[in-house]
Formats: structure tokens, C-alpha cells, sequence
């Protein structure tokens, strides 16, 4: 944006630099300049970021006031006002400034409580003795209502992503413990072990991973400590039985009745089997 | 016409019992009933039952004894039978007769509710 001005005043050279600040300090840089041998230029420059306040909250404006040199003391009259994208002012206000040379400060203007959410913008403008021309600069700033402290537009944006991450946390829990569950209960397959005690390492394989479900892997622990039961604690499956296997089945079923502090169920292996096996 | 699945429970306990004929009936079977092993025999044998639902402590003959004549039939060899007992299976004794006889589940009665028997039995005769 360029604006130009002229001063009637050749003592003087003046420049205008404001600033904008959002929630931090954003620059929006202004500067007016005059001389008297040719005609002054404003340039304006952002940084491409967005200033968003809450309706109520305060919009500063950094507001820098240059080279007004001759050592002699000028009033400037600072007005601000806040427009819509329609052009309906909202707000305006003005304050007079003696400056000298150079002086900065930062004005802050509240954002009416009752100001509907959208695009504004914040116009100031400097007039001072002799002047011919009033220079003026403005930038945009949104206006955006608030939800538990966030912008609406980032509740529901870091909302979304949280619920979105909360969904797939869960979704994955969720998968997760079913293939747990479901390979504990896939039963081992025992068919290398000669018939007459197959059934028995099918007993204390299927009420290990019945157990399992139950009691997690104390089921494991319990069954490791087992006189005669070799088991692979990892995942349960009976490698060896040195003992009657009854025995070891009534200890086994009689520790786990300890740990539940009730009696255990159990089932036998059917001879056909519409179900897989861990091999 | 699909045949009715013929269910026989043989408990002494005449509450028990009178519950599983009523909650099996409700679900489409046909039960029949026995208060003892001896009886539960004698029907299970003329009867040939779908599924024998046996309780293992009975006067006149209990349930291992009941379950071992059952299974020196050509018939009983292979008859389901679930056994639904009090008696907890932490003796050797227990689970050789039970590793010898195979039922297809030794439930414990406090465990199960009478609906999860019922279901458990629908599930195995894939109702």
C-alpha cells in the first residue's frame, strides 16, 4: 500500500510507523514520510499472519511516530477507528501527541462485546499543523468468539484432531486386545503327542488360556510352578508332563480355584474340531 | 417338520431340575427328566437323548457310575453329555474318570447361570 503526502513544513520530516499486535506482537509496519522536496511514501508490510481477537478483548496497535526533526514540538492528532468489511465503523477514537523527533507507543483499542465475528479492519491516521494531506494506513484483523478460551475456529480444529486421535487410540486398544484375546483362545495343536495323553495336554493347554482370559498371565506364572508341567511361559503351550497328568491337572485346577476363590469349569476337546489350531 | 432336540437332565435336586426342564422347553427342546444315575440310564439308553445333562453327587447310583454305563454302549461311546456339578475337579480321581469317560464340559453350578447352560447346550447342538 502507498500512500503519499506532502508537508507544508520544510523543518519537518515525518514519518509514521504503526504496528499491529495480536494476541503476541505481529508487525504491520507503516511508514509515512515527508520531505520537502518531494513527495513522501507509505509502505506497509505483514508478516502474512492473521490477527484474530475475541469480541471484548483488546486489539493493541503499536504506533511509531518519526523524523518530525527541527527539535520543536508538533501536536499530532492519532485517530483510530475499526470498520467492517462493509465499511460500517464500529469503533473510533483519537488522541492528540506531542511529538518531538520520534516517539512509540502502544494504543489499545477494546473490541466492542456485542461485535459479530468476521473481517475488520483497523484504520489509523495521523494529522498534524500544516499538513496538507492526512496520512493513513490500516490492516485486517478478525474478529472471532472464544470457546473455553480457544478461537472457535481452533477449539474445533484441535477438537476435531484430539477427538479424531482419542477415536483411533480406542479403535486400536480395541483391536489390539481382541487378537490378544483371540490368540490366547486359539488352542495349541497337540496331535505329535501319543493319543492316550493327548487329552490330557489339551485339558491343561485350554484351562491355561481359559485362565488367561480371566487372571492375564498369572494364569502362566501359577501353571510354570506346577510340579511335572513344563509350559512355555510365553504363550502357554504344554511341553512336557512329568508327572500323572491327572495330578497335575488337579494341582493346576486347584491353585486356580485359590487364585479365583471359586470353583473352575472346564471343557474337553471335541474329536472333530471346526476351529484352528496353533501348530 | 424339523425334529425337536430331546435333552435329558438327570439331577436329584427337584428345583434345579424343574428349572432346566422349564428354561429347555422354553427354548424349543424336549426335555426329559431323572432324579437319579440309575434312572438317568435307564432313559438314557431307551431315550437316546441329543444331550445328557448329568449332576455327579445322587443317591442310588452317582453320576461317574451313570456316565461309565452309558459309555459301555455302543450308543453311549459317543452320546454327549455335560457334566453340572458342585464337585470341584481337584482330585486325580475326578479328572481320570473324567479324561477315561470325556463329557464334552464339566460345569461347575455356581458358575453358571441356568440361560448360559441352556445356550451353551443350544451352541453345542448348533440350534
Amino acid at each position: 500500500m502507498t500512500i503519499k503526502m506532502k508537508s507544508a513544513n520544510n523543518a519537518f520530516t515525518s514519518s509514521l510507523v504503526i504496528m499491529a499486535m495480536g494476541l503476541i506482537f505481529l508487525p504491520f509496519v507503516v511508514f509515512a514520510q515527508s520531505d520537502v522536496t518531494k513527495n513522501a511514501q507509505v509502505d506497509t508490510s505483514n508478516a502474512g499472519v492473521v490477527v484474530k481477537v475475541a469480541p471484548g478483548e483488546l486489539l493493541p496497535i503499536s504506533v511509531k511516530l518519526s523524523n518530525f526533526g527541527g527539535g520543536n514540538r508538533v501536536d499530532v492528532l492519532v485517530a483510530y477507528s475499526i470498520v467492517t468489511s462493509a465499511g460500517q465503523e464500529i469503533y473510533s477514537s483519537s488522541e492528540t501527541v506531542a511529538v518531538e523527533t520520534t516517539d512509540n507507543f502502544v494504543k489499545t483499542i477494546q473490541i466492542p462485546f456485542g461485535t459479530a465475528p468476521g473481517i475488520y479492519t483497523a484504520k489509523t491516521s495521523i494529522t498534524y499543523n500544516g499538513q496538507l494531506v492526512p496520512a493513513t494506513t490500516q490492516f485486517s484483523f478478525t474478529v472471532e468468539r472464544k470457546i473455553f478460551g480457544l478461537f472457535q475456529s481452533d477449539f474445533f480444529l484441535y477438537g476435531g484432531i484430539t477427538l479424531f486421535a482419542s477415536i483411533c487410540v480406542v479403535f486400536l486398544g480395541y483391536v489390539l486386545v481382541r487378537r490378544r484375546h483371540k490368540t490366547r483362545f486359539v488352542p495349541f495343536d497337540y496331535s505329535n503327542i501319543p493319543r492316550a495323553e493327548r487329552t490330557f495336554y489339551e485339558i491343561l493347554s485350554d484351562t491355561i488360556a481359559q485362565m488367561r482370559g480371566r487372571v492375564g498371565d498369572d494364569a502362566l506364572t501359577i501353571a510354570s510352578r506346577i510340579n511335572g508341567l513344563k509350559i512355555d511361559t510365553e504363550t502357554g503351550r504344554i511341553l512336557d508332563l512329568n508327572e500323572s497328568p491327572a495330578k497335575i491337572i488337579a494341582t493346576l485346577v486347584s491353585e486356580y480355584e485359590k487364585l479365583l476363590g471359586k470353583k473352575v469349569s472346564f471343557s474337553f476337546r471335541s474329536e472333530k474340531t471346526d476351529y484352528k489350531l496353533i501348530k | 417338520m424339523k425334529t425337536q432336540k430331546t435333552v435329558l437332565i438327570v439331577e436329584d435336586e427337584k428345583s434345579l431340575r424343574d428349572a432346566l426342564t422349564d428354561t429347555l422347553r422354553l427354548k424349543g427342546f424336549l426335555p426329559l427328566e431323572a432324579k437319579n444315575g440309575l434312572e438317568g440310564v435307564r432313559i438314557a439308553l431307551s431315550k437316546h437323548p441329543d444331550m445328557i445333562l448329568l449332576d455327579l453327587i445322587m443317591p442310588e447310583m452317582d453320576g461317574m457310575t451313570a456316565l461309565k454305563k452309558i459309555r459301555e454302549d455302543s450308543w453311549g461311546a459317543h452320546a454327549p453329555v455335560i457334566i453340572l456339578t458342585n464337585v470341584s475337579a481337584t482330585s486325580e480321581k475326578i479328572v481320570e474318570d473324567m479324561v477315561t469317560h470325556k463329557p464334552i464340559n464339566y460345569l461347575i453350578k455356581s458358575d453358571w447361570k441356568i440361560h448360559d447352560v441352556v445356550d451353551k447346550i443350544s451352541g453345542l447342538l448348533k440350534i
